[in-house]
Parts: C-alpha cells; structure tokens; sequence
C-alpha cells in the first residue's frame, strides 16, 4: 500500500514538473513565445530562439509608423544601458526589431541613419507577414518582453512602464 | 479644501475644451464625408462579383494589398502623388475610383488625407475612400477579403 501510494505521489510530482518546465506556445504571459525566423538587411537569418539565455525585447515597428519611429530613440537608451547587465532570468538584454516593412530601401536607410545596432529583421511582407498573424498585432507599436527561456514576461509596455519591467529582473 | 475643488473644477473644464477643440479640429481637417467611406464588406462584395462594375483602386500607402489595386506608394511622398495625379488625368471625372492605405487609423495616417484631397481638387465625382479605422490586417486582411497575389 506504501509503495502504492509513494509511486502515486511520484507520477504526480512527474506530472507537475514537466507541466512546469514545458509552457505552451502562445501570447499570453507566461506562454512560450511563438518562433520567429526572418532575415536580416544583410540577407542572413536570425532566429528567435539563437537568443536563448538572454531577455529579449521582440519590437515589431515600421518606419512607416510615427510612434514607432519616435520609440527607436527610448528603445537605443535602454539596450545600451541594460545590454550586458545580468537578470535573474537572463543574462545580457538583447532587441529583435520585426520592421513590418514593404520595401528594403525605406527600412535600411532608417536602421543606418539612426545607427541602429540591435537586430533587425523583416519578411518585406508588410501587414501581410506571417508573424503579424502569429503574434495577433492588431498595431503598431506593439512589443513582447521574453526570458531567457523564451517565456513572455510582458506584452505591449513601453516608456517608464518598459523600463520598470526590465528593472523588475535585474540582479543587484 | 476650497482650493483643491477648485483645481478639479478648472482641470475638468480645460479638459473637456480641449477634448470639443480636438474634436472639432479633426473632423474639420478631414478632406471626405462619412457618404465617402466605403465599408470593405461592400468592396469585398463587389471584388467577389465577377458582374458588379469594377471600381480602379488605388493603393496609396505601403503595399496594394486589395485585389486588383494599382500601387502608387505613400502619398505622402511629392513624386507618389504626382504618379496619382497623371494617372487619374487620364480618367473620366465620374470614373468609381478607391483609394486605401491601411497603416494605420486615420488620424495617423499621413497618406489618405493628400490623395483625397488631390481627388477633390481635380473635381472627381465618384470617388471613395476604404474604410479601415485600425488598419489592412485587421479590417481587411484578417476578413479574409481579397488579396492580390
């Protein structure tokens, strides 16, 4: 009866633990973000999940966009400032801009214009890429705070509130 | 006690001012009336009836993303709407014509407002404007609307 109950005992706590450790894919805080895998103005592909380890900030923008654009200044402030700091959910704070871009001149002109040298990526599909419709961006901006396991933190902070949520993480 | 009632007063005042002026400012500064947008059910209707007469749309913002729509690019830009306005020069004043952005509501969108005014200026009489309060994912896209290829 002992070893009954102490084999029932093992399989619930084997039930927990892999319910912890692996989060469903979706969009809500604590799911673990959708895969994003798009190339780079220089034509080479950088996923989502080669980040793992670090907090990342996925910035989905357009320099079509006015209050994107007036962001990217606030968003260059904060990877400076927190991108080799050390979180207790992730080491190194790392921007992966999604640009909802139609057409690669607009958007390459805007990155170096403004210096800009966190990563960037676009599928030059504008409202029509796929990760619009996989993270259900209804507009821009938008952004997703993630950790370094890629579970979503966050959704849509930005200004004082964006600061204050990386800040919740930081190891003193 | 008297001071504090009085501050709410007067914030609550300003406040409401503020909210008519902004009101008003913005309705005034809209070159199209509310007959003017068209509802993407009704276009969708019409780009799915083979029969209905066929409006010329024009994409004037970042991609033509509605069946059949000519990409002209951000009106915004000087040469875009100059591209517009050869093109529209060559057109009957009552041709049905559709112009759409899509970026973004109106009342940030920098490209509705030259393109309809360009359409007022050159006299059409037949002209409408798509009406996308969030922007083309939502209200046409996620419809499930026609798409060009």
């Amino acid at each position: 009866m002992r070893i009954f109950a102490l084999a029932f005992a093992l399989f619930l706590m084997g039930g927990a633990s892999s319910f912890l450790t692996a989060q469903p894919t979706g969009l809500e805080i604590g799911n673990k973000s959708p895969e994003i895998k798009l190339p780079t103005i220089k034509g080479d592909t950088i996923s989502l999940s080669s980040l793992k380890g670090k907090l990342v900030l996925i910035d989905f923008w357009g320099t079509w966009c006015a209050p994107c654009v007036q962001e990217q200044a606030e968003l260059a402030r904060l990877y400076k400032k927190y991108k080799q700091a050390s979180f207790a959910n992730g080491k190194g704070f790392e921007i992966y801009g999604v640009a909802l871009e139609a057409k690669k001149p607009n958007w390459e002109s805007f990155i170096i214009k403004n210096k800009i040298s966190w990563i960037q990526v676009s599928d030059l599909k504008f409202w029509r890429s796929p990760v619009a419709k996989a993270y259900n961006i209804q507009e821009l901006p938008f952004n997703v705070l993630i950790d370094g396991k890629g579970v979503i933190l966050a959704k849509n902070l930005h200004g004082a509130d964006l600061e204050m949520e990386i800040g919740k993480y930081l190891r003193k | 006690m008297k001071t504090k009632i009085l501050t709410f007063l007067f914030i609550a005042v300003a406040m409401s001012v503020f909210a008519t002026t902004e009101f008003s400012c913005q309705g005034q500064s809209d070159p199209w009336t509310q007959q003017q947008l068209l509802a993407p059910a009704d276009l969708a209707k019409v780009l799915n009836n083979p029969k209905a007469a066929q409006p010329i749309i024009y994409s004037i913002g970042m991609q033509a993303i509605v069946k059949g729509s000519i990409d002209i690019g951000p009106a915004m830009r000087a040469e875009n709407l100059n591209t517009l306005k050869q093109k529209l020069g060559k057109l009957a004043k009552n041709s049905q014509i559709v112009v759409y952005c899509g970026c973004c509501p109106f009342s940030r969108c920098p490209n509705v407002r030259p393109a309809m005014e360009l359409l007022k200026s050159m006299q059409f009489t037949n002209y409408k404007l798509l009406n996308l309060p969030q922007n083309v994912k939502v209200d046409w896209i996620d419809k499930g609307y026609p798409m060009s290829e």
